[in-house]
């Protein structure tokens, strides 16, 4: 029974051989702290490159750039909502990627002040692509010690799509412009059994039309300071929360928005069962050519006394940028070459002309295969424009937001209590 | 063999039960097949395609042929691992009768009171400071140390209940420890070894948080648990894409699991047989 020698030889070695060859294959070769410490290897961590919108053109501009520079390799890191999470553990072992392309918004909102990234304002003017950036653009990305967080590269329109069928099905005239106006329609598409306004009021998409109606009494400042400080006591936030429940409550937003996304949202205008929504370009870019053709967008539909004089709109241009890691500024000569072919005019108008992406930089490009997209592009000074107040908002109150967007969008919640859930929102910051 | 009326009410609870399960299922390959359209507007509808878009998009788009090798290296190496140390220690455990044998099984057994999550920073910290931030061989290192406490409390019953007079028979036969664990305990316990297999392979096939962070999103070394994610996107995902994505990533759990489960039968039959 005793085991034999050459059996625990054969054991020993088959162990030894399988750990030999096994080793090196979960330690690493390709591992990514080499890529990171290797001088002539540039490591991008993005949101791009599966399904996002602008992916495909991100990765045939990715294929052109490696072309044009043989001897740069370039590793693309892809992640979606975890990407702040993974780069922030990346940074901690001193192992993050030299290039992030994410938004502004929440967690990131922070990295400069906590040097997980840098300035890149010197840059940008070193580099002489200062011109090439909308002012608006370089603003929004500017904090209050005037850092230049990244370099801005996606923008959004945020307009309110109209399906004119289904408003003329449901015997709606015109686009509504007004408060009285959207209740009235909205009375008229639900006895035909079309939901009014679809809005995701479980999620990022309710935040933003909540805060856009707010904004419907508020200056900028006003609206900054709300938004900064968690403070809707003001008469103008007071009038905002009032006006967005005598909405709810007469049936403009569709049945059960409290818990709807996004995604419902999208699929509810795109499939005819929703008459509006509030949607960014990329949303915009997705509907069916069958609706889009007889869709029309415009701004959110204002009250009696409001701070603006047309309808409102959002217009961001903190979406996608290019964010520079101390990694990266060991490599900033790489850093700058794929900065340049990015900012470069063609590959920004393909994401313009492929991808339907509106740009945080100077193009002559239009999205001619996306009409709502060029639509919305075209409102200019037909519309208002309200904040999108994520750059405001502190990172610990932005969840705390989404939950009490839940709460505003449940019928029957008074206009106090709304409040009260957004105030709460910033108790922890 | 005619079944009375009293059988009735278990029948219905029996096809309830069935319906429950095979709901969820048709509803997740359904709408593999499906756009996000028609997923959203007609959830129960049969696809109206069964064309293989979506698994080709899902799969080239995560690049999910590298993440399955990736997953399969870590869960393998890792099971083994667990193996090599849950068997021995489990096998001391079950033999010995002092009160320090008994000392050491509730530690064991303590590893149940520590929440995955709160294990995270500290578990970050030592990848770190071990240089093994990034890599796959730290998980391999990481999940048989969290898969430990229930293997070994799971595997030391099992070799309680082999009798002490096998032992001796081999004792008698000039058996070493080596060849006791080997030669009788194992054997005898390989029902006990099939479900800790079948229970750690679903724990680290399926494991996400500590692969994202500690090993990351390089695709080269990433798990397909970290690499499916990537078809989610904030500003609309492509609910067809990524069902279709998380049913090829399903497969091996699918073969391993049909695999073990029979494998665990005939180890329990023999194993009594035996007995």
């Amino acid at each position: 029974m005793r085991s034999s020698l050459t059996r625990r030889g054969l054991l020993a070695a088959g162990s030894g051989l399988a750990a030999t060859a096994a080793l090196p294959a979960v330690s690493g070769c390709s591992s990514l702290a080499a890529a990171a410490s290797d001088p002539d290897t540039l490591v991008v961590h993005t949101q791009l490159g599966t399904t996002a919108p602008g992916s495909a053109t991100y990765l045939s501009a990715l294929d052109r750039f490696r072309a044009q520079n043989p001897g740069l390799k370039v590793k693309n890191l892809i992640n979606g909502d975890d990407l702040g999470q993974v780069y922030e553990t990346s940074r901690l072992a001193r192992k993050e990627a030299d290039v992030v392309m994410v938004n502004l918004y929440d967690k990131t909102l922070a990295w400069t002040d906590v040097d997980a990234t840098v300035d890149v304002g010197g840059y940008l003017d070193d580099w002489r692509l200062r011109e090439r950036v909308l002012p608006a653009a370089l603003s929004a990305w500017t904090d209050g010690k005037g850092r230049l967080r990244a370099f801005p590269y996606f923008a959004t329109n945020w307009p309110v799509a109209y399906n004119r069928a289904l408003l003329d099905r449901a015997g709606v005239d015109a686009i509504p412009t007004t408060g009285d106006q959207l209740i009235a329609a909205a009375r008229k598409l639900r006895a035909k059994g079309i939901a009014p306004v679809t809005v995701g009021g479980n999620d990022w998409t309710g935040q933003k039309l909540l805060a856009q109606i707010i904004q419907t009494f508020l200056t900028p400042d006003e609206a900054r300071h709300a938004y900064s400080t968690g403070d809707f006591g003001s008469r103008g936030a007071r009038e905002g929360i009032e006006y967005f429940t005598t909405l709810r409550d007469a049936g403009v937003f569709a049945d059960k928005a409290q818990g709807l996304t996004s995604d419902t949202m999208n699929t509810q205008f795109n499939t005819q069962a929703a008459a509006a929504q509030s949607a960014m370009s990329s949303a915009l870019a997705k509907v069916p050519e069958n609706v889009a053709r007889h869709t029309e967008v415009g701004g959110w539909p204002l009250a009696d006394g409001a701070a603006h004089d047309k309808p409102t709109v959002i217009r961001a241009f903190t979406l996608i940028g290019f964010w520079i890691s101390p990694n990266g500024v060991r490599k900033i000569e790489h850093v700058e070459k794929f900065i340049r072919f990015m900012y470069g005019p063609e590959t920004v108008a393909r994401f313009v002309q492929e991808s339907g992406r509106d740009m945080a930089l100077h193009t002559d490009a239009v999205s001619a295969d996306f009409p709502l997209v060029a639509a919305a592009q075209r409102l200019g000074s037909g519309v208002s424009e309200v904040l999108l107040p994520d750059v405001y908002v502190p990172p610990a109150a932005t969840q705390p937001l989404i939950t009490a967007t839940s709460t505003s969008f449940t019928r029957g919640t008074s206009a106090a209590r709304v409040r009260a859930a957004l105030e709460s929102a910033y108790r922890s910051v | 063999m005619k079944l009375g009326r009293r059988w009735l009410p278990a029948h219905i609870l029996v096809w309830t039960y069935a319906v429950l399960l095979v709901v969820p299922l048709y509803y997740f390959l359904a709408s593999a097949f499906k756009t996000n359209d028609e997923i959203f507007a007609h959830p129960f509808a049969p696809p109206s395609s069964l064309g293989l878009h979506n698994f080709r998009t899902a799969f080239e788009g995560a690049d999910l042929g590298l993440a399955v090798v990736n997953s399969a290296l870590v869960t393998v190496f890792s099971l083994a691992l667990t193996l090599l140390l849950a068997v021995p220690a489990a096998f001391a455990l079950a033999r010995s009768t002092g009160r320090t044998a008994a000392v050491v099984e509730k530690v064991f057994s303590l590893g149940f009171l520590i929440p995955t999550f709160a294990a995270l920073f500290p578990t970050f910290l030592l990848a770190a400071a071990t240089g093994l931030f990034h890599t796959r061989l730290f998980m391999v290192l990481f999940l048989p140390a969290t898969a430990l406490p229930l293997s070994v409390v799971i595997l030391v019953q099992f070799m309680r209940t082999i009798p002490a007079e096998m032992e001796e028979a081999a004792r008698l036969d000039g058996a070493s420890t080596f060849a006791v664990l080997r030669h009788v305990y194992t054997p005898m316990c390989l029902p006990g070894i099939a479900t800790v297999l079948l229970l750690n392979f679903l724990t680290f096939w399926n494991e996400y948080l500590y692969s994202l962070v500690i090993i990351g999103p390089d695709p080269e070394q990433r798990t397909v648990q970290v690499a499916l994610p990537t078809l989610k996107a904030i500003t609309g995902t492509d609910y067809g894409v990524l069902t279709a994505g998380t049913v090829l990533t399903l497969v091996p759990v699918w073969v391993v699991y049909t695999v073990l489960q029979k494998r665990m039968q005939q180890a329990l039959v023999s194993g009594a047989v035996k007995m």
